[in-house]
């Protein structure tokens, strides 16, 4: 059998023949990919790069780890690269389609169905119960409410017995956990997580990532996340550090 | 009532001038004896003697008008061309005309004063509508920003907000038309004699006058709520 030997280990996927015995190694396009991506913010009257040259990849069903100082430009790769904040140079490939030569409309028509969010502060809609900002995830989808997805994912996460309590009467845990539901039922390419454990405490935060590699271990999602906590990266594949807005490494976790 | 100075009185008014059998009542400078009450709905609230009514006004064996009615309506027509034929210097009228000139709309300047309320209502009500779903844009910023991380794009949202805006004003509507039976009960007990009269075309068009005000006044919010950027909004406090 052949063996592709000069390339990047990280553009192939590993699989094995029905036998168990011979490895083989084929050609994976990363799932997401950005060149030389610039984006600058402004601060009062100054513009600020941000994002400097940016060159990242994610290949199907990894999980990556962001890393790095606030204000370093995490976050906003983390909202360029999902679609909610445009790049002023470079591309930004999500499963092969090109942010940056897209309109907005276009940009959330992809993020709907490719990406899902979640976020350190859970955003969950407080008027809304579990049940609600979970379901309403999947109206906006456009396909309406998939009851047997939606039981597969509350199971998953454990929220069965939390359905019908609103976000003020839920802890933070649980409140991470509906937003991570919200973010899967519409089985997304990939799971951004902007800092998903900043706000809980230890306990709840082992709970979350547990749950993240859960996720990206038995059912293959892809997931970048965003963190400052060096032991919730011990759950990662890979772990990509960021310094005033550019990568500086990819290092293997372990 | 048998003499000259006898009154009757419905029940309404009775109620309203807090008047009862035997009591004497002063109308047109004349002391009357509160003979009876009777039922509302016969035409009057105060019955007297014609001839006595007649000498007050110095119109002794006059009449002003009669009333004629005919044993089958369908003929009021044929009626009135022959009596018109026999009295051709007398006026006559079909009842209904006649009752017409008596409604709210033949009041001089009330149809416009009607139509300035109503304006004016709409105009206010746009303004509360407007400065509502304005505040509870700015408000849910946050979620606004949320359910564009979901991929709900500018259509989904502007037509969340109408929709919450109508959802609002339907209760409004229903609370208005609750409450405007509630007032007229209390003019009601307050005034029995007062006729307050809240029919379904008014419940129906003063409904679509709440609603065109309502999506009108969410409007700009709605829009200004799918224009909003995503970054900004999830990052707004």
């Amino acid at each position: 059998m052949a063996i592709a030997a000069t390339i990047s280990s990280a553009q192939f996927e590993e699989s094995r023949h029905s036998s168990g015995q011979e490895l083989v190694k084929k050609h994976v396009e990363p799932i997401l990919k950005t060149e030389n991506l610039w984006k600058p913010y402004r601060a009062r009257k100054v513009e600020v790069p941000a994002l400097r040259s940016v060159n990242f990849s994610v290949q199907p069903g990894e999980s990556v780890a962001v890393m790095g100082p606030s204000g370093c430009g995490k976050s906003t790769l983390l909202y360029t690269i999902g679609g909610l904040a445009s790049a002023t140079r470079g591309t930004v490939l999500v499963d092969g389609n090109d942010l940056a030569a897209m309109s907005d409309a276009e940009r959330t028509k992809l993020r709907r169905s490719k990406i899902g969010f979640v976020f350190q502060r859970f955003n969950l809609l407080p008027t809304m119960t579990a049940r609600g900002n979970i379901a309403i995830a999947q109206y906006i989808h456009g396909d309406g409410f998939d009851p047997h997805r939606f039981d597969v994912v509350t199971k998953l996460l454990g929220l069965e017995g939390r359905l019908n309590h609103k976000p003020s009467e839920m802890s933070g845990g649980e409140q991470q956990r509906v937003a991570i539901a919200r973010a899967i039922i519409n089985e997304p390419k990939i799971l951004l997580a902007d800092e998903p454990t900043g706000n809980l405490d230890t306990k709840n935060s082992d709970i979350v990532l547990q749950m993240l590699r859960q996720l990206n271990k038995e059912l293959g999602q892809t997931i970048v996340m965003i963190t400052h906590n060096p032991e919730a990266v011990t759950y990662f594949d890979r772990v990509v550090h960021m310094r005033d807005g550019i990568i500086v490494d990819g290092i293997p976790a372990d | 009532m048998e003499g000259p100075d006898d009154l009757l009185v419905d029940d309404l008014a009775a109620e309203a001038k807090k008047i009862k059998v035997g009591d004497t009542f002063n109308l047109l400078n004349h002391d009357w004896r509160v003979a009876g009450i009777v039922e509302h709905g016969k035409g009057a609230r105060l019955f007297v003697p014609i001839l006595t009514l007649q000498d007050l006004g110095g119109a002794h064996d006059k009449a002003s008008i009669f009333l004629l009615k005919c044993t089958r309506p369908e003929h009021t027509e044929d009626v009135m061309s022959q009596m018109q034929t026999l009295l051709p210097n007398y006026k006559i009228h079909p009842l209904k005309d006649y009752l017409s000139l008596m409604t709210s709309t033949n009041v001089p300047g009330l149809n416009v004063f009607v139509n300035a309320m109503i304006a004016l209502a709409v105009c206010i009500g746009l303004l509360v509508i407007f400065l509502t779903m304005y505040t509870t844009v700015v408000e849910r910023t946050r979620d606004i920003g949320v359910l564009k991380s979901l991929g709900a794009n500018s259509p989904f949202i502007v037509r969340a907000i109408l929709l919450e805006s109508a959802a609002l004003c339907l209760g409004g509507i229903a609370a208005g038309v609750g409450l405007s039976y509630l007032v007229r009960a209390g003019f009601l007990r307050a005034f029995p004699t007062l006729s307050i009269l809240i029919t379904p075309e008014w419940i129906l068009r003063a409904g679509v006058i709440a609603m065109i005000g309502a999506v009108l006044g969410a409007s700009y919010p709605a829009w200004m709520a799918s224009r909003r950027d995503a970054v900004e909004a999830l990052t707004f406090d």
